[in-house]
């Protein structure tokens, strides 16, 4: 089946098995290591933005990505957004393993693209990432502590321009 | 790897016609709707089957639609559980809300829709059961002579005697309705992940109004994943006879009635299911012996 879709700003035409979950494309297809294939195990350290939303790209069928956006971390790191987050685990002081660095980023942009505020709502998305490196405090810390440093970021923008 | 091998067709319908027209063509397809039960089994890549035909639900608008009235609401079977959070969070029963807000994260609800949650094979999540306890309807889309036909059938009806909920073959849930509920004590409680660790899980669902020291109209549902749902009309008459406060006695009866419904109904309960269903009763108990003490009393 021919897909039509971007990636990390690459907008590609694949070739691929209809049924193929993201994960697997982003590993052999595109060759991106960072992503973990857990065969549906829904272990959380494969998260991806899907038009701009987290998902578990495990879940993610190829079918469904024709027309869609994809980014993973190899891209997002290179981004402002990111700068965002590496100052908000910087100034809390919590920073997350290397095993699920990855994907807790990505979780922590989308929770802050959308402003989410609310501490129950912040660990509930979050939840699904096993990994014991982060206490809930401190995930809680680093998504309002990068929504403070992000909307100072647009307020300067905004007034420069 | 296996690109090329055994890669299934997706067709797309965009209307409930071109569905009729496909599943008269391929009566053996696969419906696809989040697909969060599809991929997450482990043999979910490469497919087994050879010419496997997959109809993906999303591209219909029909099964996007929620609408309410002051009785229902209705919910296409596409709608997710994250839209169903948000559109009906004040006005849809307590113990719905409570069940998909402990379904977990967002990345997993905004994926998972109410009909793929009703029809998946196995219970990925413990939903179907809080809705048996709401009195659900839904919408079954057969093919009949080769037409397409509609019936609403309350969900209560598709549970096999295994505790499984059997859809009619080549049938499709289309729509969902679940009647608001005015009962003053609902409880949902989930022990365990439903996808990660479905041997040891289990949730009980119940609704009742509670009526100075007596429940009217109870209903409980016991799921453990990897068996099914327990649902039955003796135990809710069970608990129609009980007068709360109970006591320790009473509680303990109590007990050993629900559970030898459980062993009548499922063999193999684990040890770890066994604790975890004698700890949410007791704290349902609890918690209507509370509420029946701190009622106010009722002018004659």
């Amino acid at each position: 089946m021919k897909i039509d879709c971007t990636i990390d700003g690459k907008t590609l035409t694949l070739s691929l098995n209809s049924d193929k979950p993201l994960s697997l494309i982003l590993r052999e297809n595109i060759g991106i290591d960072s992503i973990n294939h857990c065969n549906g195990k829904v272990c959380g350290l494969c998260a991806v933005l899907l038009d701009g939303k987290a998902v578990l790209s495990c879940l993610v069928p190829a079918f469904e990505l024709n027309g869609k956006e994809v980014i993973t971390f190899e891209a997002f790191q290179r981004t402002r957004g990111m700068k965002d987050i590496e100052k908000a685990y910087e100034m809390t002081g919590a920073t997350p393993c290397n095993s699920c660095y990855a994907s807790r980023s990505m979780i922590f942009e989308s929770l802050i693209a959308e402003g989410v505020t609310d501490r129950s709502e912040i660990l509930k998305q979050l939840s699904l990432v096993k990994c014991r490196c982060m206490t809930p405090d401190d995930e809680v810390n680093v998504v309002l502590k990068a929504i403070e440093i992000r909307r100072k970021r647009n307020v300067r923008r905004s007034q420069f321009a | 790897m296996y690109e090329g091998l055994s890669s299934p067709n997706i067709h797309t319908p965009r209307n409930m016609q071109e569905y009729s027209t496909i599943i008269l063509h391929y009566p053996e397809s696969t419906l696809w709707a989040g697909g969060t039960f599809i991929m997450s089994r482990p043999d979910a890549y490469p497919s087994r089957k050879p010419n496997q035909e997959i109809i993906y639900l999303g591209e219909i608008d029909e099964l996007h639609r929620f609408q309410r009235n002051d009785r229902f609401a209705e919910f296409g079977s596409m709608v997710t559980l994250d839209e169903i959070i948000s559109t009906g969070k004040t006005v849809l029963p307590k113990v719905l809300m409570d069940n998909i807000e402990n379904i977990g994260s967002r990345l997993i609800t905004r994926r998972a829709t109410i009909g793929g949650a009703i029809a998946a094979n196995e219970l990925t999540t413990s939903f179907p059961g809080t809705l048996i306890v709401l009195d659900t309807n839904v919408e079954i889309k057969y093919i009949k002579k080769r037409r397409l036909h509609s019936r609403w059938i309350q969900l209560t009806r598709l549970l096999d005697r295994s505790g499984h909920i059997v859809i009619p073959s080549q049938g499709m849930i289309s729509r969902v309705r679940i009647a608001f509920s005015d009962k003053n004590y609902q409880n949902f409680s989930s022990v365990g992940s439903f996808l990660t660790d479905p041997e040891d899980s289990v949730s009980i669902a119940f609704a009742a109004t509670l009526n100075q020291d007596v429940l009217l109209n109870p209903t409980i549902a016991l799921t453990y994943p990897k068996m099914g749902i327990l649902y039955s009309r003796d135990i809710d008459n069970v608990f129609s006879s009980l007068r709360f406060p109970l006591d320790d006695e009473e509680y303990k009866s109590l007990e050993m009635i629900i559970f030898t419904f459980i062993d009548s109904s499922f063999q193999g309960l684990s040890n770890l299911q066994r604790v975890r269903t004698r700890g949410i009763l007791r704290e349902i108990i609890d918690d209507l012996n509370e509420k029946a003490l701190t009622m106010p009393l009722q002018e004659e």
